[in-house]
């Protein structure tokens, strides 16, 4: 293949714009039709009363909290590629940063709506909001639920304008090229960039900014996220160990996610040539070491869990490892460890559809993970008169699977509105070679007599 | 696209643009008057080495310290003045406050970064800036703004030299 | 306005006495406004008994001996469910108790899963009263709508009744004068309501006895409830 100058990167990363073909609409409407759905089914909560739910005494959080759990982890994706390879001067970031980030910001409001979802009196949510109300209250800032409210629309804010900041100068790169409406619209979004030094520096200096700012957010968020669960005295939540925990599967179940929307991308949008084997590789390797890093974090809990013996915590224990939630237990192992381990770790299995595949996996795992965490514990609490098991009814099926589908949807949407790769960060970096691609060489900026 | 007076040069690549911003340096047009425009940083070229300089940092980190002043008080005012009691706990318990003021200490040091930039980098201007879409397309443009009547000819002369591929002028 | 403390409202529970007949469970949801939830809710695990027996078994058959406990909220002075509601809704009264306000609590269920005791019930959807039931409901006790955790408050409105009426007469609260329903209820008298702070009121004095012991204290809630039984109960975590 021949070497790509500038234009024929910006042609092919513009190409996926406003192009869709019949599958595209036949798959965003099947996932939109999904989206409703779920949109019905908690219209209908907010109707009937949380009831509907399987949530009951004493497990008073179920699939809810888990897919809460589950998407804040999920958004942690682009926070380690974008930042930390960022901050590391790792080149091989550049066409990753953006499909990052758009996991990143959408997979955060979707997890964000799950504090509202299950309320029991969802239209008073707003109370969580610090205002001088009339009722002479203040929310109780000791609880770990408002930390989580400051923490998760900071990281919001950070992660957007992560998102958005760099998509600058692509935004003036469309309008430049449409007519009409398209050319106002995406000429409002680019802001009036123009291309100056002045105008780089700044945003180089912006981005620099942020991403020291957004790795101890996000590392802020799903601590307290996890604390949500280590504050309260119910046994195999009260750990100290949960904040690091958190962190680890957050991170590990991003990179996952990352490397299945790469993957996905990668087909349906043309991108081969961009791409590449070795991202998923590199990709791959750090889910690795996160797989390695979360089977440590697991172990280390348990451990100290069978070592203590304490009688709640070991029944919690003993429910999980050979009890009625065993299955699902040694199934999150296999998912999370026993498949990614040797796929990732023999470089013959670490294709793409060997990263994909140990992917799947772990995202799997993690939503196992989390469901894990959450319902053994309190169907176990203290006293056995009161232990109780948890079943989710259509409703709780339905929004679960409403989140991944608007996932997919925002993602498509997003796709065929702005380039999934930078392209300005593609073509301003030292390209980047493999054993596969000849496509990114490096460019002789096309000159005529130099 | 600009009501700007400015007369300038398209150039196929960044080596070429160097060339040109040397001759009109060279030239004796001020450094302020030089229009540069890209669309890529091309960092390790000198025709982008202006204007490197930005208090941003120190902006943010001013900004992250009024987020978390407003996060302590927030904290610690709402606390004192509704005092209610919960759990055996202090009337301003400790950790909670600091988890408060830190959130809002990140939150305050974004968006300060955000505004600095938009500021700084003059983006939402209203006025018209001098640009051309050829920029999109690759070309680097360098021109002078508000160039001296007797000089335009000498201008575009240099810009000719260096090897702009098109010379446009706005006024 | 802050206000001295009078009172700090503790209970008593003899197991020796306790027949495990229930008449308190009736009795609070007499009082307490307390909606059944039907056959299949109930299996669901929805059902609201802010006090409820529970029954534990000892030995095989034929030797099997049954111990009842009546578990209610033990208004705990370090209270797991108080410093989790984010809206306040849980929090402690200067009399000890911890109180529930209705009009605060937006369903977050994170006080049900904090409290240790399983005594914090959630109301999945608006109660009803099948006539001529609703005929009965008492005045003094507000209802609860949909996405509302409701628990045991000691009867505060009877406290608040008995305090009023003691005002009223210029006088003190006599000591067995106010009674929660599940305490006037009981037939064997297994259970002693009164002021903790009063070192000479019958539930000071039983609570100091030999006998006392304190569900799940080991957690640090510092619960107000004592329970009095001779034997502790052989190889169960419970005292």
């Amino acid at each position: 293949m021949a070497a790509k100058t500038p234009e024929q990167i910006t042609e092919d990363l513009l190409r996926p714009l406003g192009n869709a073909s019949g599958k595209y609409w036949t798959a965003l409407a099947f996932f939109a039709g999904v989206v409703v759905s779920a949109l019905c089914a908690f219209a209908w909560q907010v109707y009937a009363g949380i009831g509907v739910a399987g949530i009951r005494r004493p497990v008073f959080w179920g699939f809810y909290i888990t897919n809460f759990v589950f998407w804040i982890g999920l958004s942690h994706a682009g926070t380690l590629i974008s930042a930390i390879l960022r901050l590391a001067n790792a080149t091989w970031r550049r066409p990753v940063t953006r499909c990052a980030e758009v996991i990143t910001v959408f997979a955060l409001s979707i997890g964000a709506t799950f504090p509202i979802i299950h309320l029991g009196r969802p239209w008073l949510a707003f109370w969580l909001f610090p205002y001088p109300s009339e009722r002479g209250i203040w929310p109780n800032i000791r609880s770990p639920l408002l930390w989580d409210f400051f923490a998760i629309n900071t990281y919001l804010l950070g992660s957007v304008t992560f998102l958005v900041l760099p998509m600058i100068p692509d935004m003036a790169l469309i309008r430049d090229r449409a007519t009409g409406l398209r050319k106002k619209i995406y000429g409002i979004v680019a802001l009036g960039w123009r291309g100056t030094p002045k105008q780089w520096h700044r945003l180089e200096s912006a981005m620099q900014i942020m991403a020291v700012a957004v790795i101890p957010v996000a590392v802020s968020v799903h601590s307290i996220v996890s604390w949500d669960f280590a504050m309260a005295p119910v046994p195999a939540w009260h750990s100290t160990i949960f904040a690091p925990y958190f962190v680890c599967g957050a991170i590990f179940s991003g990179i996952a996610a990352l490397i299945i929307a790469m993957a996905l991308l990668r087909k349906f949008l043309h991108l081969e040539e961009y791409l590449l084997r070795m991202h998923f590789e590199n990709l791959g390797k750090l889910l690795l070491v996160m797989s390695l890093l979360w089977f440590y974090f697991v172990f280390a809990e348990r451990l100290t869990v069978w070592y203590g013996n304490d009688p709640s915590e070991m029944t919690v224990f003993w429910v999980t490892q050979t009890g009625s939630f065993s299955p699902l237990f040694w199934l999150m192992v296999v998912c999370n460890f026993v498949i990614p381990f040797p796929i990732l770790a023999i470089k013959k299995l670490r294709t793409i559809a060997g990263c994909v595949i140990a992917s799947i996996g772990v995202v799997i795992g993690m939503w196992l993970e989390r469901y894990l965490i959450i319902v053994p514990s309190l169907s176990h609490k203290y006293l056995p008169y009161s232990f109780g098991s948890y079943r989710p009814t259509w409703v709780e099926i339905t929004i679960t699977c409403g989140t991944f589908a608007a996932m997919a949807l925002l993602y498509m949407l997003f796709a065929k509105t702005v380039p999934i790769i930078s392209i300005w960060e593609l073509k301003s970096g030292p390209q980047t070679q493999s054993d596969h691609a000849t496509a990114l060489q490096p460019v002789p900026h096309a000159e005529g007599a130099d | 696209m600009a009501s700007v007076n400015s007369i300038y040069g398209l150039f196929p690549g960044p080596d070429s643009a160097d060339r040109g911003v040397r001759a009109l340096r060279a030239a004796g047009v001020a450094q302020e008057k030089i229009l540069v425009m890209a669309s890529e940083p091309f960092e390790e070229y000198s025709f982008t080495q202006a204007e490197h300089k930005t208090l941003m940092p120190w902006l943010a980190v001013a900004g992250g310290i009024a987020g978390g002043t407003c996060g302590y008080l927030l904290a610690r005012l709402t606390q004192v003045a509704y005092p209610i009691a919960v759990g055996n706990m202090p009337r301003v318990s400790p950790f909670p406050t600091a988890i408060v003021t830190y959130e809002l200490t990140m939150f305050g040091a974004v968006i300060t970064t955000v505004i600095t930039l938009i500021i700084t980098a003059r983006l939402l201007r209203k006025r018209p800036a001098p640009y051309d879409e050829a920029v999109s397309h690759g070309k680097i443009l360098i021109g002078v703004v508000d160039p001296a009547e007797n000089s335009r000819d000498a201008v575009e002369s240099s810009l000719r030299q260096a090897g702009a591929e098109q010379i446009k002028s706005t006024s | 306005m802050p206000q001295q403390a009078t009172h700090q409202w503790g209970m008593v529970i003899d197991l020796d006495r306790c027949t495990g007949c229930e008449a308190c469970v009736v009795a609070c949801h007499a009082e307490n406004n307390i909606s059944t939830v039907g056959e299949d809710q109930a299996a669901r695990g929805r059902a609201k008994h802010w006090i409820r027996v529970e029954r534990y078994f000892e030995g095989e058959f034929p030797d099997v001996k049954t111990k009842f406990m009546p578990v209610l909220c033990q208004q705990c002075d370090a209270a797991p469910c108080e410093p989790v509601c984010p809206t306040f809704a849980s929090y402690h009264t200067i009399e000890g108790l911890n109180g529930q306000v209705y009009n605060r609590c937006i369903g977050t269920r994170y006080c049900a899963n904090a409290c240790p005791y399983n005594v914090r019930f959630f109301n999945w959807y608006n109660p009803q009263w099948d006539k001529p039931l609703n005929l009965q409901l008492n005045p003094d006790v507000s209802l609860r709508e949909v996405g509302v955790m409701e628990k045991c408050t000691f009867c505060v409105q009877r406290i608040k009744a008995g305090e009023i009426q003691a005002e009223a007469e210029k006088r003190a609260v006599k000591d067995g004068e106010i009674q929660p329903a599940c305490v006037q209820s009981c037939p064997t008298k297994a259970m002693v309501f009164g002021d903790l702070s009063d070192p000479d009121s019958e539930v000071s004095r039983l609570a100091r006895g030999n006998r006392g012991t304190k569900l799940l204290g080991e957690l640090g809630t510092m619960p107000k409830v004592t329970y009095l039984q001779k034997d502790s109960w052989h190889g169960s975590e419970n005292a």
